[in-house]
């Protein structure tokens, strides 16, 4: 996946404004770039009008308008998209019974710890050549 | 001489002819009475062969008493003087048994018209004899029996119906003396519509015809009362066929039609009663039930008034229902039933006579000389007693005991309607008690849902915001760090500030868990991680944590749990335990030491925690482990109260117990006895097994 180029982007669908500000500013400060979305059909949007795709997209389950169930369904669909790894992002106990279901890489429980995210982040969006080699 | 001749030719030839007859004795006496000739019949009848008799007296043929009185020598002096003499009466064989006898003596004259002697004539009539005897023996007979019969009339009537003979039945039955009743007619026993029938002539008629007739119907007596008849008259006819009158025979049956007549009014009142039952079953309106109660009543025993008067005011007073006769304005009134009356009501049975009813004032305007009541009974009323069903007459009348139960069985008609509707009453309230509170619960529990959701809910929206703020203070403290100390002279400061926002992050953290626990018991999804570890070390550890705030509260922590226990837990779920039981013993314990204690007891861990402070009211000791329930008063003492509740319910799914034991003011030490292996669940009060030898 990482082989396509990433450009350490990272789309992060949440519907809650200040944790997706939040998570942004921490993502910036390891210098990965977020792209926001408040919804899965934003989240759509930006993925299909994107010149370079992210490395990883951090998905909310609950939200309106799309939630993460469709949204992932419709990313399926999409052979441009649906390499792109997920990872849920959930307030609810079952966020790792979702993230089974969904096929998703992984999962992180609110509250979520910086270290947490990080580190997740880092396992698909790594930066250097060296760490595309490790993670072969 | 050839006269002569001719003549005793003659004689000769009859004096053949008599010789040959059997059936009567034809013999001649001389005039002194010596037999002169005999023949066949007399051989026969009297026993004699001529040789014995001829010459012999008559006199032999008599019976001593006769010829002592004379009789033969007059009956020859009556025959002689006027020519002929006729005689019934006993003879004598010569066998010397007796004979009734017809005999005829004639004289016998020559021409000169001297006596020459007598013929006698004798027949034995001794069968007639008997045959007379048996008749009049039998007609005495017939008269004695006629004459002892009582239960029967027994008279005889002439062709026009007058009363010719008597017996001491009719007297009996009908009071006519034979003096006074013999030579009248007796069209005199027939009541007056049957006389303007012209039955009695009718009857007559129909038995002279047919030879009899027979009927039943009323008859009247002497002193004109009537009676119940059975009647048969009987043509009475010579030889001949003429009619010589009418035998005629009545019994009373007054008796048997008044049994009839019971048996076939106890059927009727009884058929009514079961029509009464089967339409209380389809209606169960009482009110209908009581008004063809009334006209159930009205038309059986043919009373002209009928009242269903209920029992009001506790007893004291009656009040008419409904009624038929009634003054239709009357119904609803109630009248004070007195003292008297209230006696009478007292008693098991509400026997009210008419009167008492008139005295009440329930017969008002109306004189009812003669009624029965019966009792309304009902368990759930005052006195066990709804009231009284009356039935009464205008005109005079005897009931009888059928007409008594009678009424009894339909007031018991209306009893089983008035108690099945208050047992429905009671069940409907019953019913309705239990959907009010089948409501209640589920409104309780529907309440109880929509909380645990809200909590979930809650929990839920609140990790959200909490999300970003750890996130932001987390970024920040990383920023921090990544300056260099002598770019960022305050950082050291700042950071101190930052990890005290941080610890604040976490302690929300940790209520909004706490939340969740609460909502996972109460939808049933505690779910429990098993591993193999050492609890006692578990509890050394936790202990270790707790040295320094305990410490900070002035409390010595005491901690003997040396000895491993190795088991299966969910370790975060005890080290939880662990952590509530010993924050609450700091948290109450006053400042005074803390015992912690652990130790295996055969297949179980048994592990204590005892503070010496404020201690729980025993009152108290049984909701600590509720949910939201605080012993300590809430403005002295913070947190959400639910500590105790998911301890319990995390022991509870280890299969486990925890028990509390205080007393105020000299602290409180709470015990947790848990199965060494997952266990099916624990019954109550089960002990726990004793350690093996």
């Amino acid at each position: 996946m990482n082989a396509r180029g990433c450009n350490r982007t990272v789309l992060v669908v949440e519907d809650d404004h200040d944790v997706r500000e939040a998570i942004a500013e921490v993502l910036a400060d390891s210098r990965y770039q977020a792209v926001p979305a408040a919804n899965g059909a934003e989240a759509l949007r930006q993925l299909r009008a994107a010149r370079v795709a992210p490395c990883l997209i951090l998905l909310d389950v609950m939200m309106p308008v799309m939630d993460g169930w469709q949204f992932r369904a419709e990313q399926q669909r999409d052979a441009k998209v649906k390499d792109i790894p997920v990872v849920v992002l959930s307030a609810h106990a079952d966020a790792g019974d979702a993230a089974a279901r969904m096929s998703a890489v992984g999962y992180l429980s609110k509250p979520v710890a910086l270290e947490q995210l990080l580190s997740m982040v880092e396992r698909f969006c790594a930066v250097e050549p060296e760490s595309e080699e490790e993670s072969k | 001489v050839t006269d002569s001749k001719a003549r005793l030719a003659h004689f000769g030839d009859a004096q053949l002819a008599i010789e040959g007859i059997r059936d009567y004795a034809v013999f001649m006496l001389e005039r002194d009475g010596t037999v002169a000739s005999w023949n066949e019949g007399g051989r026969t009848i009297k026993g004699y062969a001529p040789s014995e008799i001829i010459g012999q007296s008559h006199t032999r043929f008599y019976t001593r008493e006769d010829v002592q009185a004379g009789k033969p020598a007059r009956l020859l002096a009556r025959a002689e003087r006027e020519g002929r003499v006729e005689d019934e009466g006993w003879r004598v064989r010569k066998d010397g048994t007796r004979f009734w006898a017809d005999v005829v003596i004639t004289a016998v004259r020559g021409p000169d018209g001297i006596l020459r002697g007598f013929v006698k004539i004798t027949r034995d009539l001794t069968e007639r004899k008997r045959a007379d005897e048996a008749l009049r023996q039998g007609e005495e007979r017939l008269r004695l029996m006629i004459d002892s019969v009582e239960d029967y009339a027994i008279f005889m009537l002439d062709p026009t119906g007058r009363v010719t003979s008597w017996n001491p039945g009719a007297e009996r039955l009908k009071g006519y003396k034979p003096r006074e009743i013999i030579g009248q007619s007796f069209a005199r026993f027939y009541p007056e519509e049957d006389l303007r029938a012209g039955k009695p002539a009718r009857e007559l008629e129909i038995a002279a015809a047919e030879g009899r007739f027979e009927e039943e119907g009323w008859r009247v007596r002497k002193d004109g009362s009537r009676f119940w008849a059975n009647v048969v008259l009987s043509a009475v006819r010579d030889v001949r066929g003429t009619l010589l009158g009418f035998a005629k025979v009545t019994r009373d049956l007054t008796e048997r039609r008044r049994a009839e007549q019971a048996v076939i009014e106890r059927a009727r009142q009884q058929g009514a009663v079961a029509r009464l039952g089967v339409f209380a079953v389809e209606k169960g309106d009482l009110d209908e039930v009581i008004s063809r109660a009334i006209e159930v009543v009205r038309d059986t025993l043919h009373t002209e008034l009928v009242q269903v008067l209920e029992l009001t005011g506790e007893g004291s007073s009656l009040t008419l229902r409904a009624g038929s006769g009634i003054d239709p304005c009357a119904v609803g009134r109630g009248r004070v039933a007195g003292q008297g009356a209230s006696q009478l009501l007292a008693a098991e049975a509400l026997q009210l006579d008419p009167q008492r009813l008139q005295e009440l004032g329930f017969l008002s305007g109306q004189h009812p000389p003669s009624g029965i009541t019966a009792t309304i009974r009902a368990s759930g009323r005052p006195r066990g007693a709804y009231g009284v069903f009356a039935a009464h007459t205008a005109a005079a009348r005897e009931f009888t005991g059928d007409d008594v139960s009678f009424l009894q069985s339909v007031a018991n008609v209306v009893s089983a309607v008035i108690d099945r509707r208050a047992m429905e009453d009671q069940l409907r309230i019953v019913e309705q008690r239990a959907q009010e509170e089948r409501i209640r619960t589920s409104q309780i529990r529907e309440a109880l849902r929509e909380r645990d959701e809200f909590i979930s809910v809650a929990a839920h929206e609140l990790r959200t915001p909490l999300t970003a703020l750890q996130l932001k203070l987390q970024g920040l403290e990383r920023g921090l760090k990544g300056i260099a100390p002598e770019n960022n002279p305050g950082a050291g400061k700042l950071g101190d500030r930052l990890d005290g926002a941080l610890r604040q992050t976490e302690r929300l953290s940790h209520l909004i868990e706490r939340l969740l626990d609460v909502s996972r018991i109460a939808s049933g999804r505690l779910e429990l991680a098993r591993d193999r570890f050492d609890l006692a070390e578990l509890v050394r550890q936790v202990a270790e944590d707790f040295r320094e705030p305990a410490a900070a509260a002035g409390s010595e922590l005491r901690v003997q749990a040396g000895q491993r226990v190795e088991g299966t837990w969910d370790r975060l779920r005890m080290e939880q335990v662990l952590v509530n039981l010993l924050s609450n013993a700091v948290k109450y314990g006053a400042g005074r030491p803390i015992a912690v204690r652990a130790e295996p007891a055969g297949e179980r861990i048994r592990i204590s925690i005892a503070d010496q402070g404020i201690g729980i009211a025993s009152e108290d000791q049984a909701r600590i482990f509720s949910r939201f329930e605080r012993a300590a008063p809430m403005r002295n003492y913070g947190g959400l109260g639910l500590g105790l509740y998911i301890c319990q319910h995390i022991i509870d799914a280890h299969g486990g117990r925890i028990e509390v034991s205080s007393r105020p003011g000299e602290g409180s030490t709470f015990v947790v006895d848990l199965p060494l292996v997952a266990a099916h669940a624990n019954p109550a009060g089960h002990d726990p097994p004793q350690a093996r030898a």
